[in-house]
């Protein structure tokens, strides 16, 4: 059994400025680190590994080379291997274009039964390029999946959290699956882990190691553009007094709350 | 010629409409003003009648499709369906709640129509005939505004609250359509319960009722309880309040406590210090209720209500039932 773990590398903090002459985003000084919903994903994919012999988990990201930072550490925590999708051409994608490459990636890999995100990214928050990839591979996709298990030789159950919901899915393989933050605790690497994880491949493909259709990478494949970034200005709130008597009040605040579709 | 359309895909939560759809329905019909015409696509059971929930909020247009399939399809099934739709018609925009259901159906049509799709936007507008989809980005620290110039249809999931729904007094159409639905039959959606309340901790809850030294007792405690167990919420407490043996640190709001943004938080009995407020000053909807009228609480507040806590909480209580 094959699965693949896509991942991303996020800023370390969220706590990025926007430069006051500029106008740009200030990144400078900002550590790459796993985006780390992804490593409820990674953690996924290890505990089945670890239910069985036959499993093979292969991480999965596009980006710059020290990308391949996240990829190590992954390994680390006990992937088999890694692959790091790193050319000019992919450079300024947006979700639709990076579920491209991605897709056409997992192709290359080939035989995966199972495709694993996390939730979404802490800094775009988009969640959408596991949907993306799935629609692109064909694949029926278990998003937001609060815990996921083998139910058959080629099948897995799932249980998916809506808002005030809960949904039992039976997905046949191979089936791309997001997975919500709560459904484990990513394990740390150990240092013989670490250790091991040094020798275990790690591979580069560039734009020729994959097959493409080049109107559809990067910025010239990506249909969004973002044309403004700002800091957000706090809310500012006008306040509507509630007056009489508390019984009289009390009857207003649950008007306004209704209005409001929030009871 | 006929204007181009603004679509919202409606929502089902169960057997009802999941009420961002309303809240996008009066928010588009503010951004159409004559250029569109406000769409509001429903998929739904045959004997289901769900368009009645949304026809008091005035879109121009229902447009309903029936098939019993659709309560229980999946993410796939219904892009599948929406993506037929978008052919037949050719919508200028389509929006989506930023629901779990459409954060998970959105990205699957986008990849359909090989087009631009906004996550999670917090205010949209026009120019023209673009559409300028704000979303934020690093745990809302940057706001993004976003365009998709040469593709159509431009699509955005909206996050829930961010508008009000308005019912209007407007007659709207209910038309029908027809798709032919592609089962998938390598996915099944086995069960679907309710689940009333997930929360497990205040800074997992979407409505929190929040005491502080002005509402202390023993009984405004017990009254808190009822009123936040009524509103599928929890409790959380300013810092004095953790001293007592029913609250722990893990109760606290306030920055050296959780740091929590829910829909709706009702403050009791808070005065307001800044350590509170950084905590939670970035909830949606903000009630206060306070005896001191000078209290900072109420610079923060929606609404407010200047008296004893206990007395406006019983009385809150007993117009809930």
């Amino acid at each position: 059994m094959k699965i693949v773990v896509c991942l991303k590398q996020v800023p370390e903090t969220n706590d990025v400025t926007i430069d006051p002459v500029t106008h740009n985003l200030d990144r400078r000084g900002l550590a790459g680190v796993m985006n780390p919903f992804d490593k409820n994903a990674i953690e996924l994919a290890l505990n089945l590994k670890d239910s069985r012999d036959d499993v093979q988990v292969v991480l999965l990201t596009m980006g710059p080379d020290d990308y391949a930072e996240s990829l190590r550490e992954g390994m680390a925590m006990g992937a088999d291997e890694g692959v790091l999708l790193s050319d000019r051409a992919f450079a300024g994608a947006d979700t639709l274009a990076t579920g491209y490459v991605l897709a056409q990636a997992v192709k290359k890999i080939g035989d995966a039964d199972l495709i694993l995100f996390g939730r979404q990214a802490v800094d775009a928050d988009t969640g959408q390029v596991g949907p993306i990839v799935a629609e692109f591979l064909h694949q029926p996709q278990i998003t937001y999946a609060a815990n996921l298990r083998l139910s058959g030789a080629n099948e897995v159950t799932a249980e998916r959290l809506l808002e005030d919901t809960k949904q039992t899915l039976v997905a046949q393989l191979p089936a791309v699956v997001s997975v919500r933050s709560e459904l484990n605790t990513p394990r740390y690497p150990t240092p013989r882990n670490i250790q091991l994880s040094f020798n275990k491949p790690l591979t580069t493909w560039h734009h020729d190691d994959l097959d493409l259709d080049d109107s559809r990478l990067g910025q010239a494949g990506s249909p969004t553009i973002v044309t403004k970034v700002y800091a957000p200005e706090p809310v500012k709130r006008e306040l509507t007094p509630l007056t009489g008597t508390p019984s009289e009040a009390a009857s207003q605040l649950i008007t306004a709350l209704k209005q409001r579709q929030l009871i | 010629m006929s204007k181009p359309e603004l679509w919202v895909i409606a929502e089902r939560r169960l057997d009802h409409i999941e009420p961002t759809t309303q809240q996008l329905i009066t928010k588009a019909k503010g951004l159409a003003g004559d250029q569109f015409s406000v769409v509001a696509i429903l998929l739904e059971a045959t004997n289901d009648h769900l368009e009645n929930e949304l026809t008091a909020y005035g879109p121009d247009e229902i447009r309903v499709v029936r098939d019993d399939r659709f309560p229980t399809a999946t993410d796939a099934e219904h892009a599948d369906a929406l993506q037929q739709l978008v052919t037949a018609y050719q919508p200028n925009s389509i929006l989506f709640g930023a629901t779990i259901t459409g954060r998970s159906i959105a990205p699957r049509l986008q990849a359909k129509l090989q087009t631009g799709l906004t996550a999670d936007c917090l205010d949209l507008r026009f120019d023209d005939e673009t559409l300028v989809a704000t979303k934020p980005s690093y745990g809302d620290n940057i706001m993004c505004e976003i365009i998709c110039p040469d593709h159509r249809p431009q699509m955005a999931t909206v996050r829930p609250n961010t508008f009000v729904a308005a019912p209007t007094t407007g007659d709207a159409t209910v038309t029908t359509a027809t798709v032919t639905f592609h089962p998938v039959d390598r996915l099944q959606v086995k069960a679907a319960t309710p689940v009333v309340n997930t929360a497990t901790t205040v800074g997992d809850a979407s409505r929190v009722v929040a005491l502080g030294r002005g509402a202390a007792s023993s009984a405004t405690i017990d009254s808190a309880t009822k009123l936040a167990e009524k509103l599928g919420g929890r409790i959380g407490v300013s810092r004095p309040l953790t001293d007592q043996d029913r609250f722990t640190h893990d109760d606290q709001i306030g920055q050296s406590g959780n740091t929590i943004h829910p829909e709706l938080i009702i403050n009791f009995g808070i005065s307001g210090a800044v350590q509170y407020l950084v905590g939670m000053q970035d909830s949606q909807t903000i009630v206060a209720v306070n005896a001191d009228e000078n209290a900072p609480i109420f610079d923060v507040a929606d609404y407010g209500y200047v008296g004893d806590a206990q007395a406006f909480m019983t009385a809150l209580l007993g117009q809930f039932n």
